[in-house]
């Protein structure tokens, strides 16, 4: 038996209860009991058609059925089935005409006015539409230059980042002679030249608990292109608060995910991942790299979602997490829930303002350069050590193919995940320095190596990129 | 006929009168076809929200639970015009849920002038105007 609650004006068409104990294995089986026990509710549900009305939804325990098998969900014993209405309106636009498009204008979007799912109306949509985009990197090139080249009336992007040359195999808003330049600058000036019709506010700033609610308020949906932990829940917190939408992308070598997030009714990202992974365990596209077209696929499937979101056509990415691999080239879905029991967007919240979301992922506060700590070396001294002719092991535990992209010629290299299997051709009694790229991973080395009974063993601080730039400039960074 | 107690009837006025130059909605809470607290709600319009207002259906569901757990009803919802007189809508009508009375204010550069209310029917094709007494 399922429980089905009776919104307020429809009681008095069944038998004044305000619920209803019915049968039904499917959401439509339980309203079809409940139509056939009381006759004068099935007018206030359905059509003539027989088809829902346009303006009844309907959820079981808290999960919108739009985003499930909609009539086909499956109910089971001890389920709650509410009946909610939607509510909109407006005035007609009649009384206040949004701006009207230009002739450029008009031709400029022809081929989007020529389509009736857009339309002139929907043209105007997209005109009058704000949208935040977090990030000019490797998911903002696209979304910047596609919405601008759509016509989104207004983009707020926020970054404070530099352009360099490692961004150039993906972030395709900035070119060769960008490197230097702020992304801001230059990714606004290559969206004013696809479209000087839009309006783009710059803000320069790092995304933080204190400006993100005062940034964001302005902006009718937004949109997440960045690729760290902190960042993620805090624009997934800050858009639940003020309830706008987030269009939700990542990236990572061959595979990327996307979907919308903080949609009324739909989950939010901490519905998908209520704790951020401990700090280390997944590397970011710095450290495991990223095909440099794949943003391309991930931004531009975000991109879609906005202009959809803003036309108010379609279905959206809505309890649903996209996966894209493009090695295999195949698309899978997930379904996605709202958790009744999240800690923001749930029943009964227990967030109701920003927090810190650095210490809430574990991410230490660098505002300084630490000391090394004990454990570990600073390249300088490694240099020192080799020059003086100490006798030392220094290994490097990044992969093969890191090896051949540069390396220190006195290391020997053992990748972190060979370690254990050859941990034998190592002297526990030998000083020991390890090292990779950035000094992540050979932190884990050195960890493993403690465990393992060795005392004498550091990590060399800052890795490799370090190395380059403090002992060997000639050494590549990547 | 729709009557709205003083105290529901200022925090629909004064709520309208904030949200201006845009939309506001919320849900009129009472018995007996009184209204007696007036529960503004958040506007989650993907679009421009100076002629359109959608209300999550999640807050509707919460307002709906928690005002039955004190014995209380939803009447029905109100929203603004802003810079607009207080009629019902081509696009009222198109959205409408004929389970409510609609109340309508019209909001004049940032001051109440005006309001309706009306009983939509279920085809969404007419809305008569029904008595709204308020005050």
């Amino acid at each position: 038996m399922a429980k089905v609650l009776i919104p307020t004006p429809l009681r008095q068409y069944a038998g004044k209860q305000d619920s209803v104990e019915l049968q039904g294995g499917t959401v439509g089986e339980v309203l079809a009991s409940l139509t056939a026990e009381y006759g004068d509710l099935r007018r206030h549900l359905y059509t003539d058609e027989g088809k829902l009305r346009s303006f009844v939804n309907v959820y079981v325990n808290d999960d919108d059925i739009r985003y499930l098998n909609k009539e086909a969900t499956p109910v089971k014993d001890g389920d709650t089935v509410s009946i909610v209405p939607s509510i909109a309106g407006g005035t007609s636009g009649v009384e206040a005409p949004p701006a009207a498009l230009s002739k450029d204008e008009i031709l400029r979007y022809s081929r989007h006015l020529i389509m009736p799912e857009v339309g002139m109306d929907g043209q105007l949509k997209l005109k009058n539409a704000k949208v935040a985009l977090i990030g000019t990197g490797g998911l903002g090139a696209p979304l910047g230059m596609y919405l601008a080249a759509a016509g989104v009336g207004r983009i707020g992007l926020v970054d404070f980042d530099v352009v360099d040359f490692t961004n150039l195999q993906r972030q395709v808003i900035h070119g060769t002679k960008d490197v230097g330049r702020k992304k801001l600058d230059s990714a606004a000036e290559t969206m004013l030249d696809i479209n000087p019709y839009v309006e783009i506010d710059r803000h320069e700033v790092a995304l933080t608990s204190e400006n993100a609610l005062e940034i964001l308020k302005d902006y009718d949906l937004v949109v997440d292109g960045t690729d760290n932990f902190p960042t993620r829940y805090l624009v997934n917190d800050a858009c639940v608060l003020l309830k706008k939408p987030n269009v939700y992308g990542s990236i990572f070598r061959f595979e990327g995910q996307a979907t919308v997030f903080a949609y009324p009714g739909g989950p939010c990202y901490r519905c998908l991942y209520p704790e951020p992974p401990p700090p280390g365990l997944v590397p970011s596209c710095a450290e495991g790299g990223v095909l440099g077209i794949l943003p391309g696929v991930i931004g531009l499937i975000q991109a879609t979602e906005t202009v959809k979101l803003i036309l108010g056509s379609g279905e959206p990415l809505v309890g649903r997490l996209l996966l894209y691999d493009a090695l295999a080239m195949r698309f899978r879905e997930l379904k996605l829930r709202r958790n009744p029991d999240c800690p923001v967007c749930g029943d009964h919240p227990t967030i109701h303002e920003l927090i810190d979301y650095q210490q809430f992922c574990g991410v230490p506060n660098q505002a300084h350069e630490p000391a090394p700590a004990e454990g570990e070396i600073d390249p300088v001294e490694v240099k020192a050590k080799i020059d003086r002719g100490e006798p030392f092991v220094l290994i490097d535990v990044r992969e093969p193919h890191e090896y051949q992209i540069c390396r220190i010629p006195y290391a020997r290299l053992i990748p972190l995940g060979d370690l254990p299997k050859r941990v034998n051709e190592l002297d526990s009694a030998d000083e020991i320095v390890a090292h990779c790229k950035s000094g992540v991973r050979s932190a884990k080395a050195v960890d493993f190596l403690k465990q393992a009974g060795f005392k004498k063993v550091r990590n060399m601080k800052g890795g490799i990129l370090a190395w380059s730039d403090k002992v060997d400039p000639s050494v590549a960074k990547y | 006929m729709l009557r709205v107690e003083k105290q529901a009837w200022d925090a629909m006025v004064s709520h309208a009168e904030r949200i201006f130059p845009k939309e506001c909605c919320g849900v009129m809470v009472g018995s007996d076809g009184v209204v007696k607290e007036a529960v503004p709600l958040a506007n989650v319009y993907t679009g421009p929200q100076e002629d359109f207002f959608v209300m999550d259906p999640m807050d509707l569901n919460r307002v709906d639970r928690e005002s039955r757990e004190r014995g209380l009803d939803v009447l029905g919802v109100f929203h603004s015009h802003p810079d607009c007189d207080a009629y019902f809508s081509k696009r009222d009508l198109e959205n409408s849920c004929s389970w409510f009375s609609y109340v309508v204010l019209s909001i004049k550069n940032g001051r109440f002038d005006h309001a309706n209310s009306y009983r939509p029917d279920f085809n969404q094709k007419e809305a008569p105007k029904e008595e709204l007494i308020y005050g």
